[in-house]
């Protein structure tokens, strides 16, 4: 009797203690990459709420104290993988990349999604003709990799970004690539950058269309707007 | 006529009938009047919408802190009023040491419209016309002439072939639209924005055919904006709601940019094509560009010096 | 000078000199009556348009912020036009001393007093906020002078309409009181209406051609041209005027002047033609960008032609008034409708010349090049209409004051 006594204690503790790290580690995940763009979007503005004040390199070097910081938003940590199928009790979950990658061989070659045969086969990937483990990797697949071979972690994927884009990144850091919110005078509030992968999907980075909502409705020149309306329609269609 | 002239040297009145000829003219003249007054009268509506206070109000510049603390409250109370929204007016002068300059990336730009509609809701426009000081032409690649742009392009963008410009009030250093107005109810302030005082605005227009952008609207009827999408956030010179017959434009949102932040179009650009700043500052973000890109101005050869720079990168 | 009793004084006799005056302006046949009630009921139904467009604020008109002047502001510049094409009787009369042209040259200065007034109610009626007016007033408002083109064009319209009061006013008044009228009172001011009246149209011009951003409006040969279409309303307008003066009212010796004013037709018509096909070289031979208003308004552009009809039509009638006036024969008094008919046309010709022709095409394309067409509405016809038809009221009344002068010259 005090056998099972002490089992259902320390079962009682496991749980508690695995409960407790599950919801650590949920609230400080961000969802898999290779989820649709809307997802994405979605754990932004989730993550949104997170915002952290970024490193002191970021501000600028005489910045005094009266003055309030930039602040770059952060991706949350490494991104969860959603398996695909479910356990026997019916749940479906979701695991860290070191789940599958630290049992496989890294194939350092593997340049698209499409040479897979089991996982990632659906993504798409249009970022040039870089392998996967030129970002990736391959020694710890919850970080990423410099060029020199250092890793980087997902939090500092600018870091990352910015060893090819240095023109954007010279650019976003005199505030010339990327939205922002806020103030321009810091004297007065802090001011919000997004980052890089906020608005690029690193696997196809380029900026994806949009639709025009708003238009200015002007008096007399309906017959111009009807026009374009039709083309737009069509276009519309095939997007 | 002639033959009731009485004579050729001196001309005297016709004395025989001048009492009845009198009555009749009376008559007639009391007639016409009367008929006039009814002719005009819809203008009594339009005298109930100006109250004697706004009728004699002084000119921005000429106002005493304390006139301006009247004026305030009673447009306050008049949105009230009429709009059914408490907002507040704030009167923000210029930071000294500031002067706003702003720069669109057009590599970057796509033009999906959504600093139109930011202005839109920001300034308090009408929303029967979907009013707003921004404008984004599409351009076709390969040429700046504005002659092959188009303003009423929808559907998916950005359309391969094109490029995208927006344009809005360029700040102008030697602003024509200042220099034609006839009553000084538009002038350039210390930090490069131009204002116009609604309440002195005589409604000419003059100012719009002389502005070379397409910068300035004119309220052609009163705006409309329900309750609860009037922006209560709001400044003398910039976004209270504008009376009917007066020419108003973009502020560079002054009522935010004189508090420190950044305009509502720059906010709501979701390219990071906007960037705006004080010129002065040699570390702020617009000198840097200035500095590092090459950076053009929209009809320059008119010499009108914008305050507002395009580029390329 | 005997006429006048040694009590009175002209403070008493002025009032008097204006109650005869109106009370014989009002003095008429059933014509002249009927004329008037037809003129004021139109006058009227302007005043009640003009009304319903300030309280309803001014989305009643066809303007847009792309053409933000129209109807109003062609016809206060076409009137500007005619108010300084009566001075083409002033200068013949007193500086080349012609008698004839000297005994009725009050009828151009009547004409420039109606037109001037005309000019105004058309600003007014184009103010989005007319009850502010008095922020224009020097003093109590604030005056953008010397740097707004505007503020001089009130002071040269204001000042114009002053010295032809003054001139007419004068006149008139020795008229009334039996005297001579002296030379030291009057002859300077008509000098300085002669110059003045050059002035109107050119500030009038100033005030479309110094703004870069309108191509169409940015020539210097638009104030020439303004004066040079001037000088072919005016004349235009007063001989039809004087015709009828001397049908209505048997006024004689109105021939010669009238032959005069058609023979300085002959050449301003040519001079006007001229400018505008030098005008129309320069576009569209240098082509580009510039033509682009130019090209809209005679054929069209992105398949917009709302104004291509207007300004054929001017073409044509400037055309063919200036083959009649060319023609000799046009100055025998047996060929006198055929002159009205030129009259007329030339008249025509030029008001659409100035308004549909030149005002409107300066705002398209727009100054982003977005082609927005203008048809003026219902409502700013008839504001317009009104705003005529009230100057046709202050000429007759005008003339009719004057025509004890004009009878009493020809009968010398």
């Amino acid at each position: 009797m005090p056998r099972v006594a002490n089992l259902f204690f320390a079962g009682v503790v496991c749980l508690t203690a695995s409960m407790f790290l599950v919801a650590v580690w949920q609230s400080g995940t961000r969802a898999n990459l290779q989820n649709t763009r809307d997802d994405r979007a979605q754990v932004a503005q989730q993550s949104g709420v997170g915002l952290q004040p970024a490193k002191d390199a970021d501000r600028k070097p005489e910045a005094d104290a009266t003055k309030y910081p930039v602040i770059i938003r952060k991706p949350s940590g490494p991104p969860r993988i959603e398996l695909g199928g479910t356990d026997p009790q019916g749940r479906t979950g979701s695991v860290a990349c070191s789940t599958c990658h630290s049992v496989r061989k890294p194939n350092l070659e593997n340049k698209t999604a499409a040479t897979l045969d089991e996982f990632h086969q659906g993504m798409t990937f249009n970022h040039g003709t870089i392998a996967c483990y030129a970002c990736h990797n391959p020694g710890d697949s919850d970080a990423l990799r410099l060029a020199d071979g250092s890793t980087v972690t997902y939090e500092n994927v600018m870091t990352l970004c910015s060893q090819c884009h240095s023109k954007q990144a010279e650019s976003f850091a005199h505030g010339a690539h990327g939205g922002m919110n806020g103030h321009w005078d810091l004297s007065r509030g802090p001011q919000m950058k997004n980052n890089c992968i906020d608005c690029h999907d690193p696997h196809a980075p380029s900026y994806p269309k949009m639709i025009v909502g708003f238009k200015p409705k002007d008096r007399f020149n309906e017959p111009s707007i009807d026009d374009h309306d039709h083309e737009g329609a069509a276009s519309h269609d095939e997007h | 006529m002639t033959s009731t002239e009485p004579s050729k040297n001196r001309s005297l009145p016709i004395v025989e009938n001048f009492t009845r000829r009198a009555a009749v003219k009376g008559a007639f003249a009391t007639l016409g009047a009367g008929a006039f007054v009814a002719a005009i009268s819809p203008l009594r509506q339009a005298a109930k919408n100006t109250t004697a206070a706004e009728f004699m109000q002084q000119h921005y510049t000429e106002l005493s802190p304390e006139q301006k603390a009247d004026v305030i409250a009673r447009l306050e109370a008049e949105t009230k009023e009429k709009y059914g929204a408490d907002v507040t007016i704030a009167d923000d002068r210029p930071i000294p040491g500031t002067k706003f300059v702003y720069a669109i990336n057009l590599s970057v730009c796509n033009g999906n419209g959504k600093c139109v509609e930011a202005c839109h809701k920001e300034n308090n426009h009408d929303r029967a016309t979907n009013q707003s000081y921004i404008r984004v032409l599409e351009m076709p690649k390969g040429t700046m002439d504005m002659e092959q742009g188009s303003t009423t392009y929808s559907g998916a963008v950005p359309k391969d072939d094109k490029f995208y410009l927006p344009v809005q009030c360029q700040q102008c250093d030697e602003p024509p639209c200042v220099d034609v107005c006839p009553v000084k109810a538009t002038w350039k302030e210390e930090d490069g924005i131009v204002v116009v005082d609604y309440n002195w605005c005589i409604g000419c227009r003059y100012c719009e055919a002389a502005c070379p952008y397409h910068a300035r609207r004119f309220n052609w009827k009163e705006p409309e904006v329900p309750t609860k999408e009037i922006n209560p956030d709001q400044s003398y010179l910039s976004n209270r709601v504008r009376p009917v017959g007066v020419v108003e434009k973009c502020t560079y949102c002054l009522h935010r940019t004189r508090r420190g932040k950044l305009p509502a179009c720059l906010e709501a650009c979701p390219t990071g094509a906007r960037v705006f700043g004080n010129i002065l500052d040699k570390d702020s973000n617009i000198r840097w560009i200035l500095e590092n890109k090459r950076v053009y101005i929209l009809k320059e050869e008119l010499g009108t010096k914008p305050a507002f720079f395009y580029y390329f990168d | 000078m005997s006429s006048i009793p040694a009590n009175e004084t002209h403070i008493t006799s002025y009032p008097r000199f204006i109650g005869r005056s109106l009370w014989l302006a009002t003095e008429g046949s059933f014509g002249f009556y009927a004329w008037m009630t037809a003129l004021t009921a139109v006058f009227l139904v302007g005043a009640n348009a003009w009304a319903n467009q300030v309280a309803g604020g001014m989305i009643g008109t066809n303007m847009t912020d792309q053409v933000s002047w129209g109807l109003y502001i062609a016809n206060f510049t076409f009137m500007v036009g005619l108010a300084a094409g009566g001075v083409m009787m002033v200068i013949p009369a007193y500086l080349y001393h012609d008698r004839k042209m000297h005994d009725v040259v009050i009828i151009g200065e009547l004409l420039a007093i109606a037109a001037i007034v005309m000019c105004l109610m058309f600003v007014m009626a184009d103010l989005g906020r007319p009850d502010r007016f008095w922020h224009m007033v020097p003093g109590i408002g604030k005056f953008n002078w010397p740097i707004s083109m505007l503020t001089w064009d009130v002071i040269v319209l204001n000042g114009y309409l002053i010295l032809n009061l003054h001139i007419c006013g004068y006149l008139l008044y020795m008229r009334f009181l039996g005297r001579k009228p002296n030379p030291v009172w009057y002859v300077p001011f008509v000098m300085l209406s002669i110059v003045w009246a050059i002035s109107i149209h050119t500030i009038t011009a100033f005030l479309y051609c110094g703004l870069g951003g309108r191509p169409f409006w940015n020539t210097a040969l638009l104030a020439p041209r303004f004066l040079a279409s001037a000088f072919v309303s005016g004349p235009a307008f007063i001989i039809v005027a004087m015709i009828l003066i001397k049908r209505l009212t048997g006024v004689v010796g109105l021939d010669d002047p009238i032959a005069t004013l058609t023979k300085i037709i002959r050449v301003t018509i040519l001079i006007n033609l001229l400018m505008v096909a030098s005008e129309l070289f320069t576009e569209f031979y240098t082509g580009g960008s510039h033509v682009s208003a130019a090209k809209y308004l005679f054929f069209g552009l992105h398949g917009k032609t709302a104004l291509v009809p207007w300004t054929w039509t001017a073409i044509a009638m400037n055309i063919a008034a200036a083959l009649l006036f060319l023609w000799p024969g046009l100055l025998s008094l047996k060929w006198r409708p055929l002159l009205v008919t030129a009259c007329m046309m030339a008249f025509i010709g030029a008001w659409i010349e100035k308004g549909m022709g030149l005002i409107v095409p300066g705002f398209i394309p727009s100054t982003l090049h977005e082609v927005v067409e203008y048809i003026p509405s219902q409502l700013e016809w008839k504001v317009t209409v009104g705003i005529w038809a009230f100057g046709l009221m202050v000429f007759t009344i005008a003339i009719k004051t004057a025509l004890p002068t004009l009878k009493q010259s020809s009968d010398h």
